[in-house]
């Protein structure tokens, strides 16, 4: 029982991470219908920006501030430049897909270049000890980092649900042009859009390298498919749904390391996305939409 | 009409009307060259070129031509690699039992994750073929029984033909790699050709409209998928017995995404699109190897590039031909080719 | 008219490219030797490593008259840490009839993909780090500088059980050729001591999450971790142990030995033992200089792999003096017979080419390297 317990807490604290990745894939879909393959490698990018700025001495929030907002500017960047001009030309959608492939793989190679590949340090962001209860030792951290998650995203769904722009995000999300006719500016939305998700995935980022301490290039992407996972398991395009679903996610990962053994706990968020996809494609919490013809 | 073609139609125009002459041209040479050629290594890579040629037009068949875009074929890929490799060095059967047993299989398997997954649309689809990817890959890592797991399979043997081993040195391994192409290049050209390429294409320009038509999407769809993974599993028994070593690492999301980017640059929906792109993004590297640190950010670059400004490919695109009807349709009687 | 041109630009391109490509004839100057590994790609700090290392030794001789009068060229070339890339950079090499040997690669897969082209073609590897347990029976002209795993992990399992008086010990491999090989040798040599093993846990390279792992160890009483990674893994490991469990002790394989080690886990390295051939900063004259010279040249520490990239080069070059010419064959008879007085101890090669080492232990104390006698 104690086990059980001990893996729960490992599992939910790896879970509200993934919950954290996923709600920028969430975001992202909810308006454009796409699938941003780059978002893993955005993460990664904002680790390497918050350590980068951290070794010049900036200070721990100037310095994580500071890679919060150009790691946002790099998803405005993204779609700008690679996605907005396919919307314009009214591409089918996988070009676009195609197009995060490509960008994800430029970002991620990039990094490495730069950065170089090996792992580089990355200080402790909470050092307060661990305490015991019921035979399960907690990290103080572990508690911290599930809590700043918490509060994030809390944040993000009162700015999609309480504010102006998150209305118009919902507009758009249910009728492009509707919205538009409404007096809605469409690309500065999606613009505001992806500015929240690179923000996001920065904080995710921060805040994984300061629990493990490492920071890589590759990152990115096992992470990203995970919380890609998570995100379809939820329902893609719903906020709550994607913190469940990593929640969901992180506690099997953790169970099938525990029970069946470390190297098979890659394979299942695939196999729970594959499952998902095949039998209830709109997640958890979707709703099944119709497509008029 | 000829004046208003850009630079690549003029060139497509150029080979697909003169095709006659231009295919027995290119096979004499193709026949001939490693007789010239004396360096192993300029032949290696042409072998290379070669598989990866059959795996685009593997590839280039489901998301060229019939419009699903799979981002696993490196599992099917890995897949054939394996079959062949085990079943040569456990039961000791030739590289010309094995391969076709392999590719077989591969396109079992093709079938089994066709059959759920094609009914899944656009990203869906994609997401899922690279997550069967990488589960290949972990069976691959995980069931040391079978596999050997992390050790991979060493000392496969080279296709022995009539007592005589198929290796470079004896050009052998080069012509063998020629029939390979030339067969995967005829059976593809003749699905594309028939009934069910058309189907196909249909199917890839407006999945309902060709519903509606009478076109039985599923059927099709599937059929591509499991030639598809046939043939990329030969080209995978075909790299086992050439390197002779194979693990879980030769085959990952990375070999996915070349592929890929050969069919995306060569030409979506063409027979000649994969042989550019291969040759292109397989000699490149050779030649710009001190540009190798940026490898994968060309790569990248071409997909974003590509997509941007000719998603069709260089070779991709209308046919600019004139059609010419199947040999046993009737034609119409004034004279007008259609 | 137009096609025709173009026609005429791809051949002439085509012609220059190809021609491009004539391998370098052999050069009465200069004597040329390969090293081959990971240039570019997630290890590539590896790779850079064998490079600077080869290259160091190449210097020291050059400078020195060079050898057999002749100057030591070094040429690169970059695996990708890819089987497939691997075999074709050998295929490059041994069409080179001007490169007397070559030092690499890194990964046993890609060294695997590799060594039946230099077998084949008769050209002398060492790999100074390949640990597949085959590695070195792919064929005569195939040597392995680096540990044999049934050795290092005796003196692994020596430390543990001696050293440091544990009781309970739990393994941590990657599921590499290398990390499920030694994981089971060790476990076997364990149980031969009359120690035990109550936890082994396997987990894929590049994990970094090793909470389920830990907490399974912990629930075992296990007081001692035998860690079959490299430093990527150790590291974190460490770290998050000691968080858990500040008192557990752990074991790691000179291939983690690196500066990258404590760089990265910083105060959670304190007493991680190793079985070390190569200890950087010990007295030996011979290390001190070789150390130093790679530190101001390179501005890093020279980790154990780089130490035998080092060796397997002078090796080389003391081979070829003592045989007199540059000459494959002759090198590769008598590599099997050199005794070379190495920065990672004296090296010899057994019958099927791999190199015997002797270990010392060596432990990490106040963000150092410590030898333990």
């Amino acid at each position: 029982m104690d086990m059980v317990l001990q893996q729960i807490i490992n599992g939910l604290t790896l879970g509200i991470i993934y919950a954290l990745v996923a709600v920028g894939y969430s975001l992202v879909f909810g308006i454009l219908r796409l699938i941003n393959f780059s978002h893993g490698s955005v993460y990664a990018f904002g680790a390497h920006i918050s350590m980068l700025f951290i070794g010049f001495n900036f200070g721990l929030v100037p310095a994580i501030t500071a890679s919060v907002v150009i790691t946002g500017l790099l998803g405005v960047f993204i779609d700008k430049t690679g996605l907005e001009p396919l919307r314009k030309k009214k591409s089918k959608g996988i070009s676009a897909l195609i197009t995060t492939i490509g960008i994800s793989y430029i970002i991620q190679n990039l990094l490495m270049i730069v950065f170089g590949s090996q792992t580089k340090f990355f200080p402790k962001l909470f050092d307060y000890g661990n305490f015991t209860v019921a035979g399960t030792v907690v990290g103080i951290r572990q508690i911290v980092i599930f809590a700043i998650a918490l509060l994030l995203l809390a944040v993000l769904t009162f700015v999609v649900n309480h504010t102006k722009v998150g209305l118009a995000m919902k507009a758009i999300e249910q009728n492009q042009k509707a919205a538009h006719l409404m007096g809605i500016n469409v690309n500065s939305v999606i613009t505001f859009t992806f500015f929240l998700g690179g923000s996001s995935a920065a904080i995710a980022g921060t805040l994984i390298a300061g629990y493990y301490q490492m920071v890589y290039p590759v990152m990115g992407f096992m992470v990203g498919l995970k919380a890609f996972a998570a995100a379809v398991l939820g329902g893609i395009g719903i906020l709550y749904g994607s913190i469940i679903g990593g929640l969901f996610i992180g506690l099997s990962e953790t169970f099938a390391a525990t029970y069946l053994g470390g190297s098979y706990r890659d394979a299942i968020a695939f196999l729970i996305l594959i499952i998902v996809l095949l039998f209830k494609p709109s997640g958890l919490f979707g709703k099944k939409t119709i497509t008029k013809v | 009409m000829r004046n208003t073609l850009g630079v690549f139609s003029r060139v497509r125009l150029f080979i697909d009307s003169r095709r006659a002459i231009m295919l027995p041209v290119a096979i004499a040479v193709l026949l001939v060259l490693p007789l010239i050629i004396q360096s192993q290594y300029i032949l290696r890579i042409m072998v290379m070129i070669g598989v990866y040629s059959v795996l685009a037009l593997s590839l280039n068949l489901v998301t060229g031509y019939t419009g699903q875009v799979s981002l696993g074929h490196a599992a099917f890929y890995a897949i054939g690699a394996y079959t062949s490799a085990l079943l040569s060095t456990k039961l000791g059967l030739n590289f010309f039992v094995t391969a076709p047993l392999a590719a077989v299989f591969a396109g079992i398997c093709g079938l089994m994750l066709g059959l759920p997954t094609l009914r899944l649309t656009g990203s869906y689809l994609s997401i899922t073929t690279m997550g069967f990817c990488e589960v290949v890959r972990m069976v691959l890592l995980n069931w040391e029984s079978l596999t050997n797991g992390p050790l991979g399979i060493q000392k496969i043997p080279k296709p022995m033909f009539f007592g005589t081993p198929l290796n470079l040195a004896n050009r052998g391994l080069y012509y063998l790699m020629l029939a390979m192409v030339g067969i995967t290049a005829y059976c593809i050209h003749a699905i594309v050709r028939s009934n069910t390429g058309r189907a196909l294409t249909a199917i890839r320009d407006d999945e309902l409209a060709a519903t509606m038509m009478g076109v039985r999407a599923m059927r099709h769809k599937v059929l591509a998928f499991v030639v598809s993974a046939f043939f990329s599993g030969l080209a995978g028994a075909f790299y086992a017995h050439m390197i002779n070593y194979i693990d879980p690492n030769t085959f990952t999301f990375d070999t996915s995404i070349v592929i890929l980017s050969i069919v995306i640059m060569g030409g979506m929906g063409t027979m000649t699109g994969p042989f550019l792109g291969s040759v292109l993004l397989i000699s490149f590297p050779e030649i710009l190897r001190f540009m190798a640190e940026y490898r994968f950010v060309v790569y990248g670059a071409i997909l974003v590039i590509m997509m941007r400004f000719r998603p069709q490919g260089f070779l991709g695109g209308q046919q600019l031909t004139s059609y010419r009807l199947p040999k046993h349709v009737v034609r119409p009687v004034s004279g007008r080719e259609n | 008219m137009k096609g025709k041109k173009v026609l005429l630009a791809f051949a002439l391109i085509g012609g220059a490219v190809f021609s491009s490509f004539a391998g370098g004839a052999s050069d009465g100057k200069e004597i040329k030797i390969a090293v081959a590994a990971p240039m570019t790609g997630d290890f590539a700090e590896y790779g850079i490593g064998f490079k600077n290392a080869v290259q160091l030794m190449a210097d020291d001789w050059n400078a020195k008259g060079g050898l057999l009068g002749k100057q030591i060229k070094v040429i690169v070339y970059d695996d990708k840490n890819n089987g497939e890339e691997g075999a074709t950079v050998a295929e490059k090499i041994v069409s080179d009839k001007g490169i007397v040997a070559v030092i690499g690669h890194f990964a046993s897969g890609v060294c695997l993909a590799a060594a039946p082209k230099y077998q084949e073609s008769g050209v002398p590897e060492i790999s100074p780090s390949a640990s597949h347990p085959k590695y070195s029976e792919v064929g005569d002209y195939i040597f392995r500088n680096n540990t044999v795993i049934s050795i290092e992990s005796a003196a692994g399992v020596n430390i543990a059980l001696n050293t440091l008086q544990a009781k309970n010990i739990g393994i941590l491999s990657v599921k590499t050729d290398w990390g499920t090989s030694t994981a089971g040798i060790t476990k076997k040599i364990v149980a031969d001591k009359g120690g035990k093993v109550v936890a082994h846990e396997e987990l894929v390279d590049g994990t970094v999450d090793f909470a389920p792992a830990i907490s399974k160890m912990q629930a075992a009483g296990v007081d001692c971790v035998i860690v079959v990674a490299m430093y990527n893994v150790l590291a974190p490991f460490a770290s998050q142990y000691k968080a858990v469990n500040p008192a557990i002790k752990l074991v790691g394989f000179s291939n983690a030995y690196s500066e990258q080690l404590i760089a990265l886990a910083k105060d959670s390295a304190e007493g991680i033992h190793f079985p070390a051939a190569f200890f950087h900063s010990g007295d030996d004259p011979q290390v001190r200089k070789f150390v130093d010279s790679y530190k101001a040249k390179y501005n890093t520490t020279p980790s154990s792999l780089t130490a035998q990239a080092y060796d397997s080069a002078g090796i080389i070059f003391e081979s070829i003096k003592a045989v007199g010419k540059a000459d494959r064959k002759a090198l590769r008879d008598y590599l099997y017979k050199i005794q070379y007085p190495g920065v990672t101890g004296m090296t010899s090669f057994n019958s099927i080419g791999d190199a015997q080492k002797v270990f010392n232990t060596v432990t990490i104390k106040g963000g150092k390297f410590v030898l333990v006698k």
